[in-house]
């Protein structure tokens, strides 16, 4: 990886991050792993590589929320060092998922450090506010991204720069056996994704069926994602409407 | 108050609103959350709210400093409502500091968790595994079709509630609070999210068995025996209702669930039950 793609891909990291300036634009869109692997396969010249890492990752991160902006996990580590690292190394996905493990934690711990350093620019706003500075007070927010900048830019840049070498190295002494049972590990790994968004949708247990049933359509009947999609939309309003025609009493 | 009497222009709202989007939890903190970005909102319509007077601009941001904390995108409606509030009492309305920060404080939780669940718990879950699904293969099309969708619905849906807030002012939150049409639409969405889940988690997830029963010429494949009675991913859909009895029923960890799910990959492997 050279310096140049080390700077664009922690640049790109620093502003999809969680707190960065570039809110709906930033961590909700281009931010999410699956969006990040794009960006990632730009920079470094494999497009499709990239994808097919972020879309790995996305898969455990797709039930992840952090309710009133407090993060259990964060993805932004986890995709911009996992998938330039793994791609550098030319390693398979059962690696970026991996090594995004970890790093989402290393990741949350940075999230920590930001929101507390932060306090500090809060109480210059009020400082400012207090006296008749109004305009350095509105600007607060924005200088205030220096500690996300120095929390994201730099990692992200420095370990993709310095790591790739190394990662590449790392991987070529790794056993076949560990290969392997990364390779199952990552294919059961997504099912934690998977599972806390069930948490999340099922109000009622019955409602598993459609799991299973979305599961069937493509495992058994091998249907693409958009038919998949559009009976799901009927099944969908199906259910809208006789869950109305319920509460007007007509039913059950 | 009418809405002719706001002091607010559409270019301020649009101003206010534009701000509101990008830097919402750029000073995020533990403190008072949001609140240095609500702060600076209100800054940037200040001219218009108060103008040539430093005094009111100064209380008009100062009252801001308290805690704040919404889902900022479909919760934008609040610092709409807000700022409807602080027009009219910029014009003269009989509207005190306090009134405002009190609204503020009771809407921000309840928009919280109506945001996070539509954005974080069914927009984003479903426009990402519609997103996986075309892209098994890293066809570009996936990611494009995430972030396209999701800022071609969140835009304008922030927007139209921002602006609503503003000209409803507490109405807005009364109208949308109330009534059972949210929770319908939610339920609808849930199916749909429930499907399209069941969908992607058979094609990125992979049990494979890899048990062999050799006696003399004969061999036997667990793997193949399941896949000729019906389809090759039954054992990814008992492990899929292993891990929803422990991490939904038995409530397990994520980092619990994840050691336990090593430990099936390690001992699988070495006792050739699970394959590659």
């Amino acid at each position: 990886m050279t310096l140049l793609q080390a700077i664009l891909i922690g640049l790109v990291g620093w502003l999809t991050s969680m707190y960065a300036p570039t809110g709906l634009v930033g961590s909700n869109s281009f931010g999410k792993p699956l969006a990040a692997g794009m960006l990632i396969g730009i920079i470094l010249g494999d497009v499709t590589t990239g994808i097919i890492l972020g879309a790995a990752i996305q898969a455990l991160y797709i039930g992840v929320v952090a309710p009133g902006g407090t993060l259990p996990a964060d993805v932004n580590y986890a995709s911009f060092i996992s998938i330039p690292l793994a791609m550098s190394a030319g390693a398979g996905p059962e690696y970026a998922l991996t090594l995004a493990v970890p790093l989402s934690m290393l990741g949350a711990a940075a999230t920590y450090a930001v929101v507390t350093l932060n306090l500090y620019f809060v109480h210059q706003q009020d400082a400012m506010i207090a006296q008749g500075k109004l305009s350095l007070a509105e600007k607060m927010p924005l200088l205030g991204q220096i500690n996300n900048f120095i929390f994201r830019f730099f990692p992200i840049m420095l370990i993709n720069y310095l790591g790739s070498g190394f990662a590449a190295k790392l991987l070529a002494i790794i056993p076949a056996q560990v290969t392997d049972i990364l390779k199952i590990f990552a294919g059961m790994l997504p099912l934690i994704g998977f599972m806390l968004l069930l948490k999340m949708i099922v109000k009622r247990r019955f409602e598993l069926v459609f799991f299973v049933f979305g599961f069937v359509l493509v495992a058994a009947a091998e249907m693409q994602i958009i038919p998949v999609v559009v009976i799901a939309a009927v099944l969908a309003y199906l259910d809208f409407k006789y869950s109305g025609d319920r509460k007007e009493g007509s039913a059950i | 108050m009418s809405e002719q009497n706001k002091r607010i222009s559409k270019r301020g709202l649009v101003k206010a609103y534009i701000d509101w989007v990008f830097c919402s939890i750029c000073l995020m903190n533990f403190e008072r959350m949001m609140a240095p970005s609500l702060v600076r909102m209100v800054g940037r319509v200040r001219e218009e709210l108060y103008p040539g007077d430093p005094e009111g601009q100064k209380e008009l941001m100062e009252r801001h400093e308290v805690f704040f904390n919404t889902e900022p995108y479909f919760g934008a409606v609040v610092p709409g409502i807000v700022l409807g509030m602080e027009a009219e009492k910029a014009a003269g309305g009989d509207i005190s500091g306090e009134l405002i920060n009190n609204i503020k404080t009771a809407l921000m939780g309840p928009f919280a968790g109506i945001g996070d669940s539509l954005l974080m718990g069914m927009l984003q879950p479903i426009l990402l595994s519609i997103a996986l699904g075309l892209c098994a293969n890293g066809e570009i099309i996936g990611p494009l079709f995430y972030v396209v969708a999701l800022l071609g619905i969140m835009f304008p849906c922030s927007w139209l509630l921002f602006q609503y807030g503003y000209k409803a002012g507490t109405n807005a939150a009364h109208h949308i609070l109330a009534g059972g049409l949210k929770d319908r639409i939610t339920q609808a969405a849930g199916v749909v999210g429930l499907v399209v889940v069941g969908a992607i988690t058979a094609s990125y997830t992979s049990v494979n068995l890899g048990l062999v029963y050799q006696q003399g010429e004969m061999q036997l494949s667990l793997a193949d025996s399941i896949s000729s009675m019906m389809m090759p991913k039954l054992p990814v859909l008992l492990m899929a209702f292993l891990s929803y009895y422990l991490m939904v029923i038995r409530k397990w960890s994520v980092q619990k669930m994840m050691i336990l799910l090593l430990a099936v990959s390690v001992l699988g492997y070495f006792t050739t039950v699970l394959a590659v």
